[in-house]
């Protein structure tokens, strides 16, 4: 799982870099590329060289050491935190952690998706002109709630969920599957959290809760619910649902215009229907301000062309419920008769079961080939531009790393604590134990300081 | 938190009582083999992660100089124990929640399952962990503040951070027993149906029980036994002074309310381990380790042995200056 290449330990000089500059941990990868920037650093597509996986795509995210004095980045060391906990179909796969002992930076290798949402949208936007088709939407919905809930349960709130950071596999065993990705900006509930405006980045604000753009001090799961409900009406109408303009400023500024762009299409909020409003800061201090515009009238429907009868504008209206506490759950939203109603949701959510379908097909992600693992141009001559991954990937089992299982021996007997079936929001596998994970405190203490957060693009080109 | 039950902790981290002796034994013989090849087991990382040992120049001329003696199992087991007190003390000192110190300790012991303390210094290796663990449990400290508060070089922190992160295999989230303690006497309080007397009773047995758990962390248990029970077993040990509730009862009370494939018989010979292990526990002081720690210092930089022992007689009156809050320099 981690690997600096050559600690062969008691090992006395080293001998594997001989002749090349590259370390060895890297020489198990053929660079193919770079496919992503952001604030955080570099994202490469490679393929592995060697057995079992040979000829495997994988994603390459390295990480700029932090600011000077600050040892390892604290956003990869909380991205791969998480990732060694957590194993579900639908989040994305950490298969590797690379120590580059020359600067001490960091590559996190992922497998590789081709395609997310943000370029399945555009595409159906610029190239096909027509919407996404139903099927597909309702699986890539079904699949992103499956792996919300799963982190939900798990205590993970996501915080910046966004079309561009849920990924979908390309041409393979796997196509079609959604991947939740980046979780640099991820919380467990009950760890104290700071004020990420210390990061001086910004994320886009179009898929912020309006508690949040109100300026709550409570982060709950229910943040992650109408981030998805913003990426349903997206992935409806090709088109971010609520596109507010952004007041670019230091700590946490409020966005009026978010606030304008979501009131106009559900009308404004009222205390009676949302009754923790009044203590909300911004609902208080700029009070005038918000009741600025008057918008009666929820529409809703009429933004994304759904009669209000159906299954579907059901489902999406309480996702985008404005009280947090009334607004539907991952769980909840599984359960929902959308999911039900035919077409049903399928595992490959791009090629529906059905013939007659057509299916589209969606580009490959770009790749600049002319970079090395640096990111600095390179003189290799690749005369490649554009590489279509997909097409050469050999796609072999499962290769996670055996690890001892230790959990048949009498000593390790768990114990359950009933409390925790007093926390009814969130699901609680019932076969979890162990007082050290959660007491009712765990309820309690989910205050975290809300301001703006980092913009992470994670595997394409901002 | 995800979930410990299918967490890295429950699934890498607990071992039975001789495979964490095999560790222990494991690594104490490697870096007994290298001082003996090498003459030192001062090594270097390379740029390439590889590692190289300093060879002691005088181990040509042997004979004129004996190879340091390493040390054994049990000086390095003491060894460790002073210096996980230590990350308790260092993170009393600066006011951090319980829970940082815990982590610390948790990959402090994670570390040296990989290695001796002869092959990194385990002065080193706590403040490193302490770091670690704030910058995990979002307490984020600075290096240099955290070097600062302890009169300490904070490079070395950062210096070690990253060969911490590697050797724990980044399995970061730990379980602490403090939370389980609070779990529990919160279910003990449903138990009981507690009147307004023995709500006072309970909270005096979750304060003793957090000392208790304190003690637990200076054993092996954290790397033999799942939190959930050493917090059972710290709080047993503190119902003995309080003698608040029936204690059996209740740990029957527990199996009562859940399906498990275990006996309760079963579950107290854990807590009577777990009750063994605190009671032989010694805690060194700092005298105490003189000893040890000289060896130490000549096992990295054998050089040193010759110079050392003459300071040492020149300078005894002085050498205090040496030691910023009692940790051996």
């Amino acid at each position: 799982m981690v690997d600096t290449g050559g600690t062969g330990r008691g090992v006395g000089n080293n001998g594997g870099a001989a002749g090349s500059n590259r370390p060895v941990w890297l020489q198990q990868y053929d660079l193919i590329g770079k496919i992503g920037e952001g604030t955080y650093g570099l994202v490469f597509l490679a393929r592995t060289k060697s057995q079992p996986n040979r000829g495997k795509c994988i994603a390459i995210k390295k990480f700029k050491q932090s600011k000077d004095g600050d040892g390892v980045s604290p956003t990869a060391i909380r991205e791969i935190m998480l990732l060694r906990e957590i194993n579900h179909e639908n989040v994305v796969k950490l298969v590797n952690v690379h120590i580059n002992p020359a600067d001490m930076s960091l590559y996190l290798a992922f497998d590789y998706a081709e395609h997310d949402l943000y370029e399945i949208i555009r595409h159906h936007r610029e190239k096909v002109n027509h919407s996404i088709n139903p099927y597909t939407v309702k699986s890539l919905l079904w699949q992103l709630l499956n792996g919300l809930n799963y982190l939900h349960s798990n205590w993970i709130i996501h915080r910046d969920l966004k079309p561009s950071n849920i990924l979908v596999m390309g041409e393979g065993e796997e196509q079609g599957v959604v991947k939740i990705a980046d979780f640099g900006l991820a919380r467990i509930y009950q760890a104290p959290l700071k004020p990420l405006s210390d990061n001086g980045v910004v994320v886009t604000i179009w898929y912020r809760a309006p508690e949040l753009l109100l300026g709550a001090k409570h982060y709950t799961s229910a943040v992650d619910m109408w981030a998805v409900g913003c990426i349903f009406a997206e992935l409806l109408t090709l088109k971010p649902l609520f596109q507010g303009v952004e007041v670019k400023a230091p700590a946490n500024p409020f966005q009026l215009d978010q606030l304008d762009k979501i009131f106009k299409v559900l009308g404004h909020p009222t205390p009676e229907k949302w009754p923790t409003l009044v203590n909300l800061p911004h609902w208080q201090s700029d009070q005038q301000h918000i009741q600025g515009h008057k918008y009666e009238s929820p529409g809703l429907h009429n933004v994304v062309h759904l009669p209000p009868k159906q299954p579907a504008y059901d489902l999406l209206s309480k996702m985008l419920e404005y009280d947090p506490k009334k607004r539907l759950t991952a769980a909840q939203a599984l359960d929902h008769e959308y999911f039900r109603n035919d077409p049903l949701p399928g595992h490959n959510a791009l090629v529906p079961c059905q013939l007659g379908e057509k299916v589209v097909n969606y580009p490959a992600r770009p790749v600049d080939t002319t970079t090395d693992f640096e990111g600095t141009t390179s003189v290799q001559t690749q005369s490649i531009k554009l590489f279509h991954c997909a097409r050469f990937c050999v796609i072999v089992g499962e290769h996670s790393e055996p690890f001892k299982s230790l959990l048949i021996n009498a000593s390790q007997v768990n114990f359950g604590l009933p409390l925790l079936r007093r926390i009814s929001s969130v699901s609680i596998d019932s076969s979890f134990l162990v007082g050290a994970f959660v007491s009712r405190l765990a309820g309690i203490q989910t205050t975290a300081t809300v301001t703006p957060v980092a913009f992470l693009h994670f595997f394409h080109s901002a | 938190m995800a979930d410990f039950e299918t967490s890295t902790h429950r699934a890498k981290w607990i071992f039975a009582p001789n495979d964490l002796m095999e560790k222990f034994r494991a690594a104490n013989q490697r870096a007994v083999k290298t001082l003996d090849q090498y003459g030192t087991t001062r090594m270097e990382v390379n740029v390439d992660g590889s590692l190289t040992y300093l060879e002691h120049p005088s181990k040509e001329n042997a004979g004129k100089h004996s190879s340091p003696k390493p040390l054994n199992i049990e000086e390095e087991q003491y060894m460790r124990v002073f210096y996980e007190q230590k990350i308790q003390e260092v993170c009393g000192a600066f006011g951090f929640p319980h829970k940082i110190q815990a982590t610390a300790i948790i990959y402090f012991k994670r570390f040296y399952l990989q290695w001796s303390v002869m092959e990194h210094h385990p002065k080193n290796i706590m403040l490193t962990c302490v770091y670690a663990s704030c910058k995990v449990e979002e307490n984020h400290v600075s290096a240099e503040e955290l070097g600062k508060g302890i009169q300490q070089d904070h490079q070395v922190i950062l210096n070690n951070e990253m060969i911490v992160f590697q050797s724990i295999g980044f399995d970061l989230i730990v379980y602490a027993p403090y939370r389980s303690v609070q779990g529990f006497v919160d279910d003990m309080e449903d138990f009981m149906q507690v009147r307004n007397g023995q709500l006072q009773m309970l909270k005096d047995l979750q304060e003793t029980a957090k000392s208790e758990v304190d003690k637990v962390m200076l054993t092996d248990a954290p790397l033999l036994f799942p939190p959930g029970q050493l917090a059972l077993a710290a709080l047993r040990r503190s119902n003995e002074a309080h003698q608040g509730l029936d204690f059996e009862r209740y740990l029957n009370s527990i199996f009562s309310r859940q399906q498990t494939a275990h006996s309760i018989s079963e579950l107290i010979q854990s807590l009577n381990a777990i009750d063994n292990l605190v009671s032989k526990l010694k805690i060194p002081t700092a005298k105490d380790m003189r000893h040890i720690d000289r060896k130490l210092k000549s096992c990295l930089d054998p050089s040193s042995q010759d110079d050392s022992k003459k300071r040492e007689k020149k300078s005894k009156h002085k050498s205090k200056s040496s030691e910023h809050h009692g940790i051996p320099s």
